[in-house]
């Protein structure tokens, strides 16, 4: 009723005036970190920074394409609860850089059903057409090549931010060789039953938003990084944004 | 966890395709009658099963064309065969999608090249609003069905000659109002008109707050070149990619969301409003043509006396989502495409149903509601066939039984649950909600402006 008064009060006076035109929003800077549990980084991952020298990572977001919780959490999924709270500050040593920023990044072959594979780490990361690449449908994987060895301290993935979707098995492991088969370690996996064969996550599944998925990877040393998707809540099929791999040369 | 099952069986003709969807076609249109919304059985001598593939084409791959073929790809017996859009970014990525589904499927940039040359059986429309006409007239009289996304026009006009193309092709046309068949709204409306829960209507009340709309870009190098785009009626590649933003191509967001909505209160109500009192506006984004709120004071007439309601359409808070309301002298209704939201508020002195001891319940607002589960607010046995069929089909993407129902209506196993000759009286009703805002004055709608 409050509507239908204020429509009535509304067409008896000059109310249709347009207010001042609001600003547009920008895009936002923020610093994050992770909400993220059970990062399975191996024992011996290299700690090469005192954790009191770190300094709060900047990142820069894109604008938000959708706001609010979403409410259909799929059932019986592992999906965690979205909390509508901005991400805390995630602290990484100084020096440290997006080492992925414009680098090629491969698909193991998968032909694109749209965009090219370049367009993960070209800086876009809006929820617009022509912002990401779309594989096919299944298990699907991107590879960056860091060019050598990095000390990495946090991944970021943005799938597809334009709607509430969850992506089923999100692995990100990093290695070696290219191949991942020389000292391949898991960073996250949230595939709970193995579909992918990578073995069982314990990582939860996540709505996709505007902030992207961090990922902590506990100062871990290596060259290649590897991003695996089982397509998602909206398709089958798989989509990449943008990654980001901060981190510092190894020197 | 893995994603939708992949497996993917294809329909094996027994008879020539054509013949059989000839035939067929006669006998589902003769189940179309006047006012008529539930699917009905085949009639006898209507041929049961797939006895053939349904060759399908898509007008539009944007993202509205690209959900619906996600959501029809995977139907048995539905082949798509082409994909026309002006765009080729749009068009390349939509025939890519059905190729990772196994249909390979022709590029066209002119649809009407692609109602010519691929020999098509249907065709899914997906473009903005003011092609509708053009386009879906075209393909009725190619000889092909039509399913044509809403709204159906951006003038009463061109939603009627599209009725009246229908009427002379004998050719299906359904509109995409995918909540007549979603089998929660299904279900709700039975328990309305059936089952009679709310007794007598009094007053509806819907929205669709949405957050405010980003512009749409589109990536380097795809810029259509200016000739182009004069060749299809847009003055630019911001025009072609925000279309809902402009007058000339769009229905405004009462047509956007609110047609969705209003046809749920027509359709369960069945019948049209009789006046309708609105004000509208750009407060947000003064800028675009098409405003960014929408709001409406209904007045239906239905036998049972008169109903009162208000829908509102708001562009630039997500305050509350979108739902509708009915309520009545013995209880309310609230229901949302969201399957989350499907409530029964029964009124204390009304008649208690049997079924409500074994409903489940929450408490919302304080007040104890029902929860509209399919297989629990129903007079047949909680675990009949029927529920347990139901309650799947609800688990599909939301578009997919919609989609359903128009194929199942091609081959004359049903009728369509949202023929145009109906959407038409949707349609008038947002479009003169447009012209109500225009006018700041209430509008008296006759009967016989909601006769296609």
């Amino acid at each position: 009723m409050k509507a239908l008064l204020a429509l009535l009060l509304l067409l008896a006076g000059p109310g249709f005036a347009a207010p001042a035109k609001a600003k547009p929003a920008k895009p936002t800077v923020s610093a994050t970190t992770t909400g993220d549990r059970g990062v399975s980084a191996s024992a011996e991952t290299p700690r090469s920074s005192a954790a009191d020298d770190r300094v709060p990572l900047d990142l820069k977001l894109p604008k938000p394409a959708f706001i609010g919780t979403p409410r259909n959490v799929p059932a019986g999924t592992t999906v965690e609860k979205v909390s509508g709270k901005l991400r805390p500050p995630f602290r990484v040593p100084p020096g440290t850089v997006n080492l992925a920023a414009g680098l090629p990044a491969g698909a193991g072959g998968s032909e694109p059903l749209v965009g090219e594979a370049k367009l993960i780490t070209d800086g876009d990361k809006e929820a617009t057409d022509g912002s990401y690449v779309e594989f096919g449908r299944g298990l699907k994987s991107v590879t960056i090549d860091l060019g050598a060895n990095g000390e990495l301290a946090a991944i970021l993935v943005w799938h597809y931010h334009g709607d509430p979707r969850v992506y089923h098995d999100v692995v990100v492991q990093v290695a070696d060789d290219p191949d991942f088969i020389t000292n391949v370690r898991t960073l996250y996996n949230n595939d709970a039953d193995n579909t992918a064969g990578l073995g069982v996550g314990r990582d939860r599944e996540y709505f996709e938003t505007y902030e992207g998925r961090l990922i902590d990877a506990k100062l871990v040393k290596a060259r290649y990084v590897k991003l695996w998707s089982n397509g998602s809540t909206a398709d089958e099929m798989n989509r990449y944004t943008e990654v980001e791999v901060y981190g510092r040369p190894v020197k | 966890m893995s994603a939708m099952p992949r497996a993917r069986k294809k329909a094996q003709p027994a008879v020539s395709r054509r013949d059989f969807l000839a035939s067929a076609a006669l006998a589902g249109a003769s189940l179309i009658l006047p006012g008529r919304t539930r699917a009905a059985p085949a009639s006898a001598g209507a041929a049961k099963g797939s006895a053939g593939d349904i060759k399908v084409g898509l007008i539009g791959g944007g993202s509205q064309g690209r959900t619906l073929l996600v959501a029809a790809v995977k139907i048995p017996g539905v082949k798509f065969a082409a994909v026309a859009d002006i765009w080729p970014y749009h068009s390349r990525y939509a025939a890519n999608i059905l190729k990772e589904y196994g249909h390979p499927a022709a590029v066209y940039e002119d649809y009407r090249e692609m109602l010519a040359k691929a020999s098509l059986d249907a065709v899914l429309i997906a473009t903005p609003d003011w092609v509708h006409a053009e386009q879906t007239i075209a393909a009725l009289r190619a000889g092909v069905h039509v399913y044509c996304e809403k709204e159906m026009a951006n003038t009463v006009g061109d939603a009627r000659a599209m009725v009246k193309a229908a009427a002379e092709t004998g050719k299906l046309l359904q509109i995409g109002h995918q909540r007549r068949s979603n089998p929660r709204y299904r279900h709700a409306e039975s328990l309305v008109n059936g089952e009679g829960v709310l007794g007598r209507i009094t007053h509806v009340y819907g929205q669709w707050n949405r957050p405010k709309p980003l512009e749409q870009g589109w990536p380097k190098g795809s810029d259509l070149d200016a000739a182009a785009l004069a060749r299809w009626g847009y003055g630019s590649m911001e025009q072609l990619r925000n279309w809902r933003w402009y007058r000339k191509y769009a229905s405004g967001p009462i047509g956007d969301l609110g047609s969705h909505q209003l046809d749920v209160f027509n359709w369960f109500l069945r019948v049209p409003p009789v006046s309708v009192l609105a004000a509208g506006g750009a407060d947000v984004q003064p800028e675009h043509e098409w405003g960014d709120y929408t709001m409406g004071i209904y007045e239906w007439r239905p036998p049972t006396g008169p109903v009162r309601g208000y829908y509102q359409v708001l562009s630039s808070t997500s305050h509350g989502g979108y739902y509708e309301v009915l309520m009545g002298e013995g209880g309310s209704l609230e229901i949302s495409e969201d399957p989350k939201v499907g409530f029964f508020y029964r009124e204390p002195q009304a008649q208690r149903r049997q079924w409500e001891d074994e409903a489940s319940r929450v408490s919302k607002m304080g007040r104890d509601a029902i929860e509209l589960k399919i297989g629990e607010t129903r007079k047949e046995a909680k675990r009949s066939r029927r529920a347990i069929e139901a309650e799947a089909d609800a688990r599909k993407p939301l578009h997919q039984p919609h989609l359903e129902n128009f194929f199942d209506a091609i081959r004359g196993k049903v009728a369509l649950t949202c023929p145009a000759s109906e959407a038409f009286a949707t349609a008038v009703t947002a479009l003169r909600t447009n012209d109500a805002v225009a006018a700041s004055t209430p509008l008296a709608l006759a009967p016989a402006e909601f006769v296609p």
